[in-house]
Formats: structure tokens, sequence, C-alpha cells
């Protein structure tokens, strides 16, 4: 079960990663694009809290 | 057979799969609000509220000092005019905004409008209407009839419909009007092929504006059988470091039929070394009537000698002029004068329509009045360097003074008027438990845009946040509902 935890937020983890770098990116190429409507702080901050739970549970 | 091959798949698959699914939802979800193939969304602020997931997209009112922003209370507008600009992910062609406020104004200050910044370079807003309480108030006591966002008001009932009245207006053959049309009708926000003609037109002698004027500024010349010769010499500054490109454009009604352009290199940018300019406009045949000037400059352009072959010309609603070591006087058709000066040199007593006005502070609108019935007031100044605008026109000369326009229901409109027709482009807003809703549609086409961000302003005329009167509009929402081409137009066109 901790195992199977474990590997869901590391997948989380990856997840937020990914959408986090898309965000840059995206950000990067059209400036507003996303900050407009959402802060991509929140979206470190998820993938912080999720990289964490993944170390913990490894 | 997907759930087939679903059911093949180990967990760890699985998951990756979702997450994965939501991932290009998500990223798709934010380019598709980056294009917006259907070319319209809306954008909303609540100024009741001070949380936000994102940036958002109406930012924030400006200069601070004319806001106060109250959790919870919206936004307090304390001084005339106010800004915010919009960020949009694209262009648009239409905004419709519509503004909940709640109005705290005095009865001087019976306008608030709203507009975008339509021309960078001389920062020129089109404004149009949200609330104008002289019409309010007619309404009520006039006759009045309302057609497709027009509104026709009359002191006694000739017209049964808009149409009627508008075929009368065309012909320059109203009802009831025996004299110029100028003393029978006010317009609002009313745009109509309007032919003026001056009685008893003597031909034109040439004339010297040798009056240096800064910046942007606008006029109107008549002709009738002469030629339009137009000699400006001008002078750049160079006090900003910005570019100051020249555009001189002169219309007949809405078409412009002549257009200079000066780009400027910027050689000597911010370094204080002048640089004279010259442009000359000449066209011949033109018809009979009214041409408007429009001098578009900063104001790092000086306006030094304008040498005109037509003798009436007259500065429309503002002139600025500087570099002045004599007594000036100038002439303006209006009872109502705003004077600000920008430098403590340029402090003085303005002497208005024969009474004395004092100027003691810089930075600062003063608004002088007079009940003067002179067709051309006098207004004289002993030193220069000082902003004069009102409702009316200017000239430098009083034989040159003629203003073409017809009187507008704007800030300076008293309700006890001699005309007898009011035509306006005009829907009251609609008023529920104390709040007012207003709409306003804007044009965006060729609005200004810049980052991404177009720039609004809404307007009371007279709202100073520094005359002692608690008076303020308080702002709850606006909404901006924005209409462009859609993707298939973008690629067919």
């Amino acid at each position: 079960m901790a195992k199977d935890l474990g590997v869901i937020s590391r997948e989380i983890f990856y997840f937020f990663s990914i959408l986090l770098f898309s965000a840059i990116i995206l950000e990067i190429i059209w400036p507003n694009i996303i900050l407009a409507y959402f802060n991509i702080n929140y979206i470190f901050s998820a993938a912080f809290i999720s990289g964490l739970i993944s170390l913990t549970k490894k | 057979m997907f759930y087939a091959i679903w059911k093949k798949w180990p967990f760890l698959f699985k998951f990756r799969f979702i997450l994965g699914l939501i991932l290009v939802i998500i990223i798709g979800l934010f380019l598709y609000l980056k294009v917006l193939p259907f070319g319209s969304i809306s954008y909303s602020r609540d100024y009741t509220s001070s949380w936000q997931l994102g940036k958002g997209f109406i930012n924030n009112f400006t200069p601070a000092e004319r806001i106060d922003i109250k959790n919870g209370e919206g936004a307090v507008l304390l001084g005339d005019p106010v800004y915010f600009s919009l960020f949009t992910p694209r262009t648009f062609d239409k905004a419709k905004i519509t503004i909940i406020y709640k109005d705290n104004l005095s009865i001087d200050t019976p306008l608030i409008e709203a507009g975008v910044l339509a021309d960078n370079v001389v920062w020129r807003y089109n404004l149009r209407p949200i609330d104008n309480k002289a019409l309010d108030y007619l309404m009520l006591r006039w006759n009045k009839i309302t057609e497709s966002g027009k509104l026709l008001l009359q002191k006694e009932n000739k017209y049964t419909n808009i149409s009627d009245f508008e075929k009368d207006l065309n012909v320059n053959n109203l009802n009831s009007c025996v004299g110029h049309l100028n003393e029978c009708l006010v317009v609002y926000n009313y745009d109509f092929d309007y032919k003026y003609r001056i009685p008893n037109y003597q031909p034109a002698m040439p004339l010297v504006v040798d009056q240096p004027l800064r910046g942007a500024h606008q006029f109107y010349v008549y002709l009738n059988n002469e030629t339009l010769n137009l000699e400006f010499n001008l002078v750049d500054l160079n006090l900003s470091p910005k570019a100051a490109p020249i555009n001189i454009v002169v219309y007949s009604g809405s078409e412009i039929i002549a257009s200079e352009n000066l780009v400027d290199e910027n050689l000597n940018p911010a370094s204080g070394k002048t640089e004279e300019k010259k442009i000359v406009i000449n066209k011949k045949n033109l018809p009979a009537g009214v041409y408007k000037v429009d001098v578009r400059v900063s104001d790092d352009i000086v306006i030094k000698k304008i040498i005109s072959s037509l003798d009436h010309l007259a500065f429309i609603n503002k002139v600025w002029p500087v570099s002045n070591d004599r007594n000036l006087k100038i002439y303006t058709d209006s009872n109502h004068l705003q004077v600000k000066a920008l430098n403590p040199a340029s402090l003085q007593t303005i002497v208005y329509a024969g009474d004395p006005f004092l100027l003691n502070e810089t930075y600062k609108q003063f608004d002088f009045k007079t009940d003067s019935a002179l067709n051309a007031k006098e207004i004289d100044l002993n030193k220069a360097d000082v902003i004069l605008e009102n409702d009316g026109v200017f000239s430098f000369a009083q034989d040159s003074l003629f203003n073409p326009g017809l009187e507008k229901a704007s800030s300076y409109f008293s309700v006890k008027t001699d005309a007898k027709y009011i035509i306006a482009n005009y829907e009251k807003p609609i008023e529920q438990e104390g709040f007012k809703t207003a709409t306003v549609e804007l044009n965006l086409k060729g609005a200004y845009r810049e980052n991404g961000k177009y720039s609004f302003m809404i307007s009371v005329p007279g709202l100073k946040a520094d005359d002692g009167i608690k008076d303020n509009l308080e702002i709850y929402k606006i909404k901006i509902e924005l209409e462009g081409r859609t993707l298939w137009q973008k690629i067919w066109e």
C-alpha cells in the first residue's frame, strides 16, 4: 500500500513538473497566457509537495 | 475494443495515461483561450472581492491618488480621469463594457463617460456615455422618443419618430427651426454630415498665427472657392528620449482629404537641441465648407508658426501657447475656461471676459466661468505656457473665431437651454436598489494596444480629489465582452 502511494505520488510529481515546465514555456512564448487565469506558483507548490511526499514514501 | 485494451494495461500505465490526458486537456484549454477560435470572450472584475486566482485581465485603476480601494466596498473614484488596462490574448474589433456603480456625484458633475485609447501620440480616448444626468433630467420633462439606442428630446412635440427628424436634419430643415441649426439643436454622441456655412462670407485674407503652440492641436478652417494652403513651422524640443513624429491630417467631415507625415529619426534624443521642421499642405478646388486640421504631435513639438491662406481659423477645445514675452490676447466663444499652468513662472492673474481670475498653483486645473453674452470672449494672458481648454473654440484674432460645431450636451451643458431638440446616441443606465448598471459599446478597430493591453479611461469631468467636496463614484464590477474575427475568418481573409 505504502509502495503504491509512493508510486502514485511520484507520478503526480511528474505530472505537476511537466505541467509547470509546459506553463513556463507557454508563458515565455505568449506572456500572460496562463498567469492571467492562474498563478503558476500554485503549480510549483503542488509539484513541490508531491515531490516531498514521493520522497517520504520511497 | 478500447475497454478490452484498457483491461490489459497495467495500473501504472493506466494512471499515466489519465494524467497525460489531463495534461493535454489543460494545455489545450490554455491554447484555446489564447486563440479564441470563435472570436468572443468575456472578462470581468469584481472590485468587492480582493481574491483572484490569477493576475486577471482587467488591471488596477491608475493613478492611485484618484482611487480609494476598500475591501468589500468597491473602487471609489475620487478624481477625473482614471485609467485601467485590459490584457487580451489577441486583438478584437468590439468591446461592450458593463459597469455596475453607485454614484455619489454632485450636480456639477453630470457626466460619466468611458472610452478606449485610440491614439497614443496625442493620448486621445474615444469616449462614450455611461451616464448623462442633464439628458436623464430632460427625458422626464421633454417629449422623448427612443429608437435602437438613439434618443430624441423635443421641447414641443413636432416629430413622432426619429427617422422623420433625421430626414429633415440631413437637409437642414428642422421643424420650427428658423435660424441657424446651432440655435435649436443640441447633440450628444451623435455624428451627422452637417453642412456649416458662414453667412455673408468675405473672401479670405492670409493669416499668420505667430504664437508658438506646444503639443497636439486641432483647428477648423473655412473656405469658399479658395485654395487651402497651410504652412507649419515646427520645432522639435528634443526634451523627451522618444521620437517625435509629426502627422498632420485634414478632414472634411470624417473623410481624410490630405495627410502629411514627417518621421523623426531621433538623432538627438533628450539632448535639448532644438530641430526646426516644416510641413506644407496645399489643396486646390475644394468644395466650400469647414475643414478640420489635426496636428498629431507629442508635447516635444512646438508649432512655431502657422501661415494660412484662410483667415477663418479656430482651434478646437484647447490651446497651449508657449514662449511668449508679451501680453497675449486669445478669444473663445465658450462661457467656461479651464486653465492649467505647468510652470511656476506662468502663475498670474488671467482676465477672462473682463473678469480677473487668479491662477496661483501649478499642475492644478482651475475652472473659470463667465456670464458674458459676447460671441467672442477675450482672454488676456501676461505670461504664456498655460493650457487653456473648454468646450468651444479659440482664436488669436477676433475675426478668425467661428464655431461650426453644434452645441453638445457635455459637462458644461445647461438644462435651461434655448434649443428645441436634442439628438443623442444614449441609453439611460438601469437603476436598481441604488446601484446603476450602464453599458458602453466601443470600437476597438484601430485602438492602441501595447504589450497585449488596451487602455481604457473612465471620465467624470469636474470630479476633483482635492476640492474638499465629498463626491465620488463607487465602481463595484466591470464586465467587458469582446468580439472579433473568428479563426476561420482570419484564415480565409
